[in-house]
């Protein structure tokens, strides 16, 4: 940490009234004064490999009885083919329905009779199955979760059953506006043949289509300690990890894993590009306005960060207080930064009243402009600041968020001490810098908006805002007209 | 794992959130006790301090003793109208900037500060930099001591329209969207406390004036009905100073009516069945919701441990409905906690797509039935580790949804106990499969449930925009 660093985080972590009037003795007129900052320390990591290549990450965080143990595999969608789309998802969610010489019921069982929350699940870059429980009985569990990691046996009929619940949460997500718009807004980013233009999900179409054979060949081709990370957070020291880790994972083999390269090529936009899906009867439209953005490794990566957050990170962020508490037109807006591997997303996100959608995509628009054109007044930059560095504590309280920052650390392979100096990155970034970065990053002109609700009432008055060209789509992602 | 959605939770009213914090919060052994001082201030306002210096972190969590029970026939969804206007600012604090100030300060809006209202409190939180204690306590005083000094027909008139949207975002517009304010309907009769929904119908939001917001505030948001938790990295000395300084000079109001008499039948009496054709709905789902005693009532211990014994993946529903045979691809059990009168205890079953409702609902009653004669020590041994997991869980969080500050302040408003967190875990290993075992026989009865049967209705029909019975 640099002194430039230094300094920096603490007038962030200053606050508002940074010079300490003297004390009030009665409930004043203005906001009261900060006190002095109390010390925080993020936890260091500790490392070790295991002799079959599984590497393990201790976070001791010790002040309650209580610890989560993720193992995570670089065994995520954006590994798919794109024809086995849900594959990665599937097979995560099928570890948990029989291991060998035990059956899915008798997994849940035994883990519940341990009070241990079992999840499984896979997302872009990794799939995991994590245990949290209390200490007594974190060996057991997590012994139990290895089992289901290293010797699933996907019997044929929970195979069956497991598809048809994914295929259900497929129709349910595409029944809302909100689930149409997101998966839109991906495929009309990314060029077909990109991981990320798809869902980890899957699609209806994709998962009807995938095989027993293809869960247990993925199996085969990505599980193994090789390609796993164990990451143990809470009341844990380095020593009890080591026993831990070889009691449940140590008998684990497996070879070298080889990924294939990562592409995730952008659609070229010229100009902006408006997408339209219909819901009949829709009293809402779901509705994004972005475009493909920077991953998380890029350089500029913290000066996007701080610009989200001033455009729509919070409450008094510019999205919110403009849609919500100037129109009254939804019920919230904000924007989010998706950075991924080399690449990611960017966007505003609501969901709006039918009769304002047309209102609420201009003022969108007319937002993004403006945090291009204009800077950042430095007084909305400093509470922005303020309020993700001083957040952080909170964010970081249980073990199961310490565990999603240590994840991604790992994920992006982040320095060692990431979040140790985490605040102090997000507290350099000046006005000058996110300037710089929406110049160079965002193209106002070139946007991809997407909107899902009631054509038969949106289509004309969306029209009519001459924002570029309109396309109509079907909920599947195939273009109508 | 989808992309990061922001996700704001504002007035709150999810029933899994709310599920969650009525629902099973013992006590532990070792270092899981909450500790904490009480006093109450010369105006009523009860306060109550719990030290926990493990991070930098201070909550402030004041729960009014007022929810949506109270609400007057014309004027359904109040409570929670009025809990928006909360944050359009106070003498002191210009409209937008009770949030702008708390983020400026190192809070994070939805999870750090919220408003949620429910039928039985209305609650306001903070959780920021302890160095920021002050600020928290300056601003809940200040709207608690002057929010009707500076509201006008604009703010009221833009909150209805936030609310109205609230409603079309979680509840017309959604699948399955209008189960619960229909089960409320025929779970309590017309005329009961819980009979309506906490979001309320849109004529009756459209109804309500800069007069009833007055009205309501000086009947229900006094210091003398509210409890103050003040949790965290605190100096207990110095918090109850600036508690002192900050809210000693708001006066008592009169005692709040009492609520009218929410007393019911132990079981309704006769079976409700209602199929609801839904647009939004892409599968079949049924909602099978029976009346269980209240969490006031002595059984209420037992009823806990029944929700948790016939819930999670290793219980007879799961294992039945979705495991064996298929017929659901989920199911989920729990109940709300509601204090006054009575309970509801909600069976939730999802279907495929295409799949047959009806074949859908006469498994649920079936596979209820065989899991009531069922009914094991396993099961009762199995919901007390669950139970006690999920009360370290929630200790981890010092304020927030369901942290330290809301069980002191759950505890005080519905039990007059701050203490009452502590001896939870004794209450339930209390619970015997006797006890479980006699309330399901007298409750879990075809006379005493209440079926909604969505049916997918894909052809573009108008959505109702209120319920049938609010």
């Amino acid at each position: 940490m640099n002194r430039l660093n230094t300094l920096a985080l603490a007038a962030a972590l200053a606050g508002a009234a940074a010079l300490p009037a003297a004390a009030q003795q009665e409930h004043g007129t203005t906001p009261p004064p900060a006190g002095p900052l109390r010390p925080f320390r993020v936890p260091t990591p500790e490392q070790f490999t295991l002799a079959n290549g599984l590497r393990v990450v201790v976070v001791r965080q010790p002040s309650l009885p209580i610890v989560n143990a993720r193992i995570m595999l670089r065994a995520g969608s954006q590994y798919e083919p794109a024809e086995k789309n849900g594959v990665a998802q599937l097979t995560a969610a099928l570890l948990r329905e029989g291991v060998r010489g035990m059956s899915g019921s008798e997994l849940s069982q035994q883990m519940e009779r341990l009070g241990a929350q079992f999840q499984t699940g896979a997302g872009y870059p990794t799939a995991s199955a994590t245990v949290t429980a209390l200490k007594p009985v974190i060996g057991d569990a997590l012994a139990l979760a290895a089992r289901a990691v290293m010797e699933p046996t996907f019997p044929e009929a929970e195979f069956n059953r497991v598809r048809t619940q994914a295929i259900t949460n497929y129709v349910q997500s595409q029944s809302t506006v909100e689930g149409i718009s997101g998966d839109i807004f991906s495929r009309a980013l990314f060029q077909p043949s990109a991981p990320y233009a798809r869902q980890p999900l899957g699609t209806r179409a994709t998962l009807e289509a995938l095989t027993l054979a293809d869960v247990q060949a993925w199996h085969r081709a990505m599980y193994s300690p090789r390609n796993a990370t164990l990451v143990l957070v809470g009341d844990v020291t380095t020593a009890e990890a080591r026993s831990l880790a070889q009691r449940a994972l140590g008998a684990w083999q497996g070879a070298e894993v080889r990924l294939p390269a990562m592409s995730n090529p952008v659609q070229a936009a010229s100009g902006t590009r408006v997408i339209l899906v219909d819901r009949p009867g829709s009293v809402q439209s779901g509705m994004y306005v972005g475009q493909a953005s920077l991953g998380r490794n890029d350089p500029d990566f913290f000066p996007m960060l701080a610009l989200n957050e001033v455009l729509g990170g919070g409450f008094k962020a510019r999205m919110n207080m403009n849609l919500r508490e100037r129109h009254g037109w939804t019920y919230g807006a904000f924007t989010y930064l998706d950075a991924r591997s080399q690449v990611g997303e960017f966007g505003i996100t609501s969901t709006v009243r039918t009769n304002a959608t047309d209102s609420a995509v201009a003022e969108a628009v007319r937002e993004y402009r403006r945090i291009v054109a204009e800077p950042v007044p430095a007084e909305e930059l400093a509470s922005t600041i303020r309020n993700v560095v001083g957040s952080f504590p909170n964010e970081v309280q249980t073990v199961q968020g310490l565990s999603d920052r240590f994840e991604t650390a790992l994920i992006y392979g982040l320095p060692a001490d990431y979040w140790a100096t985490y605040r102090e990155r997000v507290a350099a970034v000046t006005a000058a810098d996110i300037a710089r970065v929406a110049r160079a990053r965002l193209t106002p002109n070139a946007v991809t908006v997407v909107v899902a609700g009631d054509l038969s009432k949106i289509e004309q008055p969306i029209r009519a805002l001459n924002l570029g060209t309109v396309e109509v789509w079907d909920t599947e992602g195939t273009k109508l007209r | 794992m989808r992309r990061l959605r922001p996700v704001l939770v504002l007035a709150a009213l999810l029933p899994g959130a709310l599920a969650a914090q009525a629902g099973p919060q013992p006590a532990g052994s070792q270092a899981t006790r909450i500790t904490y001082t009480e006093e109450t201030l010369p105006n009523g306002l009860k306060v109550v301090y719990h030290v926990d210096r493990s991070t930098p972190v201070a909550a402030v969590d004041l729960w009014y003793n007022v929810g949506s029970k109270v609400e007057q026939p014309g004027r359904t969804g109040f409570a929670h109208l009025f809990e928006h206007m909360m944050f359009k600012g106070s003498r002191n604090v210009p409209d937008g900037q009770h949030f702008g100030l708390l983020e400026g300060a190192g809070a994070r809006a939805g999870s750090d500060i919220n408003g949620t209202t429910s039928w039985d409190r209305t609650n306001y939180f903070e959780q920021l930099p302890s160095n920021q204690l002050e600020l928290a306590l300056w601003l809940e005083a200040d709207r608690m001591g002057t929010l009707v000094d500076v509201l006008t027909l604009d703010k009221l008139n833009n909150q209805r329209e936030v609310v109205k949207n609230e409603r079309r975002q979680s509840y017309d517009n959604q699948p399955y969207g209008t189960w619960l304010e229909r089960t409320l309907g025929m779970v309590y009769p017309e005329g009961h406390p819980y009979h309506h929904s906490v979001i309320g119908s849109m004529e009756d939001l459209t109804a309500a004036s800069v007069d009833d917001v007055k009205n309501f505030f000086r009947t229900y948001y006094a210091p003398n009905n509210a409890v103050l938790v003040v949790a965290g990295d605190i100096d207990v000395d110095q918090a109850k100073a600036l508690v002192r300084k900050h809210f000693g000079w708001i006066p008592r109001h009169d005692p709040p009516p009492a609520l009218r008499d929410a007393s019911l039948p132990a079981v309704i009496g006769r079976e409700q069945r209602e199929v609801v054709p839904d647009a939004n709905a892409p599968a079949p789902a049924v909602f099978v919701t029976y009346r269980v005693p209240s969490a006031r009532a002595p059984q209420a211990d037992a009823v806990q441990m029944l929700s948790g014994m016939l819930s999670g993946r290793s219980g007879a529903l799961y294992e039945n409905l979705v495991r064996r045979t298929g017929m659901a691809t989920g199911v989920s059990v729990f109940n709300l906690g509601l204090v006054d009168g009575a309970d509801m205890l909600i069976v939730r079953a999802s279907g495929k797509p295409g799949s047959n409702s009806d074949s859908l609902e006469a498994a649920v009653h079936r596979e209820v039935a065989n899991a009531v004669s069922a009914l094991s020590q396993a099961d009762l041994d199995r919901a007390r580790a669950r139970t006690r997991y999920g009360f370290v869980d929630a200790l981890q969080r010092t304020g927030g949804f369901g942290g330290r500050a809301d069980m002191l302040a759950q505890g005080y408003t519905f039990y007059r106990d701050p203490n009452w967190v502590n001896t939870r875990l004794a209450a339930l290993d209390r619970v015997t499969m006797a006890d479980v075992q006699a309330l399901a026989r007298e409750r879990l009865v075809p006379a005493n449930r209440v079926t909604l049967v969505f049916v997918p209705n894909r052809a573009p029909a108008a959505q109702p925009q209120t319920p049938a019975r609010p």
